[in-house]
């Protein structure tokens, strides 16, 4: 097996169907579509009468205008963004911070936290969508405060909060089981040499857990900025239809109500783009991290 | 023997062969339709249809796919894109068929519609179904909104049912004063929203300036103050409490709700919400005319014929799928009215049946002698623009949007 393996040729061979398959269904669309994203708009099927109009498309993204909801879009999706990365991620390493120290009923607490990740965000958003219309003003009604006009879902203040906190909610378990598994990797002699000497729980935490499962966080990370700017399917189901408030929202509705496959396209280009760049970005910050704690270690070791 | 055995077997053989011939070939149609949820007032009504016509037409087979209008509306698009649309399907009427029709994904029915065919439908129906000189689409149904009023509500807070935009006002106002909401309204599913809009601007703009709006004719314009009017009149309900408090996030259903329970006085919908209400309930409404402005557009509707049944260009049994299609549409309009559900769209006589939808008949009544029909502008109006006439009625409910920002916003279709 070893030998098979060590040769590149039935490497190559083994990994080319998946490969192929791969080009064929992700590779050659996003290509596709980035064609497409520089043509002009056609009307369906009649395909040869499109032009290049080059960046067009995604200079008219980002003109200005009362009615161009994309700029605010991109905007309401960093928000999102911030809030996973600065509450979401948080709250599940703390979670998961408490749950890998040892509580009673570890494994119960875990799995209840897991729960909402299991569930279609479908069921999510209908859950949701219960709170909103019927609990919410029924707490609201009992401790005599007022709703925002028209609800928390159709106020234009609050609408886009009360999306987001279902989204959040959500996918905290999975960050959590994610941490949580890294944290369980940990070898215990590293804790037990820290207990030993005395460490706290907190500085244990600070000094020794998260940055041994600084890979882990890297990839949650990676996965909560994605999944944020790809965002769609808790908002579409709560906010009804038409909805343009985030970037996939916006382009799925020039794409299937208004029949804009080049404006569409281009949008979801962006999209991929800054999945990409934010992707490098990560990479890039982490990167140099890794290096300053290698010179920084090299350093102590030399002295 | 050998003989008379080789004859019996011969005799057997040229038996199996002539059954075999005489079987007619079976045909199987796929067919779409948009009543999958059982609360569809068009629902069993076009159930019954599809029993009719199995009985009449045993050697054609239906294949149905049930969808919700509006998922069926984006899958029917999608569809259209890739040719693969069903033999049969249901759309809708105006723009959205245009768009169809542009693309070459429906059959013109002419060279079917003989003289017979045309004498059973009901006049004048076939406009916003017709591009040039051709038939696309076969209609099941008449469509006119209408306001809903709860006669036993007015009654008990002594008010008036309104039959002038003063008399709304007051109406309004006397049942907010006691405690009850005026209106109902599914603001979250935005197209409930066009339904008052689309009224209140006829009666400000009249059927002709609104039709050359939404059919985007060369010099229309939503920058007139008749536009503005009627944007403010709407704006004026918003504001006096017309409408529920959480109007804009309820869905359309959620928000007839409180309709069936009796506790709302007056909606303004389509002519099928009166097929979704209850036989208790059929006694104490009344479809009423929407109340007059005195700009002299008071007799006019909103509606016509909006829906129907279309064949796909590329079906492999053109004849079967036509045969299909009017079966469907004659026999829906029927079963349709009978049911309660809609108004019908083809000449039957229906005076055997005494149990009719009182609030359906009062509709085919005042439809009859309407001095126009105008199709709503979000079914006039195709892709982006039927989005943004959503989302900017929306965006008033909502208090976003100015009357005056709406005018200048729809304007922007023209460009």
């Amino acid at each position: 097996m070893k030998r098979v393996l060590s040769n590149k040729w039935s490497i190559a061979v083994f990994v080319l169907p998946t490969v192929l398959f791969f080009t064929y269904i992700v590779i050659i669309p996003i290509f596709k579509s980035f064609y497409y994203s520089l043509l002009s708009e056609i009307p369906a099927k009649v395909g040869d009468e499109s032009t290049f109009v080059w960046f067009k498309n995604y200079i008219k993204m980002f003109t200005p205008g009362r009615r161009n909801a994309f700029p605010g879009a991109v905007l309401n999706s960093m928000t999102y963004a911030a809030l996973s990365i600065f509450v979401q991620l948080p709250f599940s390493l703390l979670i998961a911070l408490i749950l890998a120290n040892g509580v009673k009923g570890e494994s119960m607490y875990r799995n209840i936290y897991f729960i909402p990740v299991v569930i279609s965000s479908v069921v999510i958003s209908l859950l949701w969508q219960r709170i909103y219309k019927d609990l919410v003003p029924a707490i609201y009604d009992g401790l005599g405060l007022a709703l925002p006009k028209n609800g928390f879902l159709g106020n234009k203040d609050t609408k886009l909060m009360a999306v987001f906190l279902p989204s959040l909610w959500q996918f905290v378990g999975y960050h959590m089981l994610l941490m949580y598994g890294a944290l369980k990797s940990i070898p215990s002699d590293v804790i037990e040499a820290a207990t030993v000497d005395g460490a706290s729980a907190t500085r244990m935490a600070f000094s020794i857990q998260i940055p041994m499962i600084k890979p882990m966080l890297k990839v949650c990370l990676s996965f909560s900025l994605i999944g944020s700017f790809k965002l769609f399917d808790t908002p579409w189901i709560l906010l009804e239809r038409s909805n343009m408030q985030l970037p996939a929202l916006s382009m799925y509705v020039e794409m299937f109500s208004n029949h804009k496959y080049s404006y569409a396209s281009a949008q979801a280009m962006f999209i991929v783009f800054e999945c990409l760049a934010f992707t490098a970005l990560l990479n890039l910050l982490f990167r140099e991290r890794d290096d300053r704690d290698l010179t920084k270690g090299r350093g102590r070791k030399a002295a | 023997m050998k003989k008379i055995l080789a004859l019996a077997l011969a005799l057997v053989m040229m038996l199996s062969l002539t059954s075999a011939f005489a079987e007619e070939e079976v045909v199987t149609l796929k067919v779409s339709s948009i009543w999958s949820a059982e609360t569809e007032a068009n629902r069993a009504p076009f159930l019954k249809t599809l029993e009719e016509f199995e009985a009449a037409y045993p050697n054609i087979k239906l294949e149905v796919e049930w969808y919700e209008a509006n998922a069926w509306k984006e899958t029917g698009e999608t569809l259209a894109l890739s040719d693969s649309l069903p033999d049969v399907f249901y759309w809708n009427a105006g723009g959205v068929l245009w768009n169809l029709v542009g693309s070459g994904d429906i059959l013109p029915l002419n060279d079917y519609l003989t003289d017979d065919i045309m004498a059973r439908m009901e006049p004048g129906l076939l406009v916003d179904m017709t591009f040039d000189g051709k038939v696309y689409q076969l209609p099941y149904t008449k469509a006119a909104s209408m306001l809903y009023c709860n006669t036993e509500l007015f009654e008990k807070h002594g008010v008036k049912i309104p039959e002038t935009w003063d008399e709304l006002i007051e109406a309004v106002k006397a049942f907010r004063a006691a405690g009850v909401t005026p209106m109902a309204l599914g603001g979250g599913d935005q197209w409930p929203t066009n339904m008052y809009t689309d009224i209140i601007a006829l009666r400000f703009v009249g059927d002709e300036a609104c039709r050359a709006a939404y059919y985007k004719d060369e010099g229309a314009t939503f920058m007139t103050q008749d536009w503005v009017d009627g944007m403010a009149a709407f704006k004026q309900l918003i504001d006096l409490g017309a409408f529920p408090e959480d109007a804009a996030s309820l869905t359309r259903d959620e928000s007839e709700v409180p309709y069936f329970a009796g506790e709302i006085p007056m909606y303004y919908h389509g002519q099928w919400f009166s097929g979704s209400l209850s036989p208790e309930m059929q006694q104490k409404v009344v479809a009423v005319k929407f109340p007059a402005v005195g700009k002299g557009y008071d007799n006019q509707f909103m509606g016509g014929a909006a829906e129907g049944f279309c064949v796909s260009s590329y079906t492999e049994h053109p004849d079967e799928a036509f045969v299909a299609a009017q079966f469907f549409a004659e026999n829906l309009s029927k079963n349709g009215y009978i049911a309660g559900a809609g108004l019908p769209a083809w000449k039957y006589d229906f005076s055997e049946y005494t149990d009719l939808n009182p609030v359906m008949a009062q509709i085919k009544d005042i439809t009859s002698t309407a001095d126009s029909m105008l199709l709503w502008g979000n079914t006039a109006l195709t892709g982006e623009d039927a989005t943004l006439i959503g989302v900017t009625v929306y965006e008033v409910l909502t208090g976003e949007l100015t009357p005056e920002q709406w005018c200048e916003d729809m304007e922007t279709i023209f460009e």
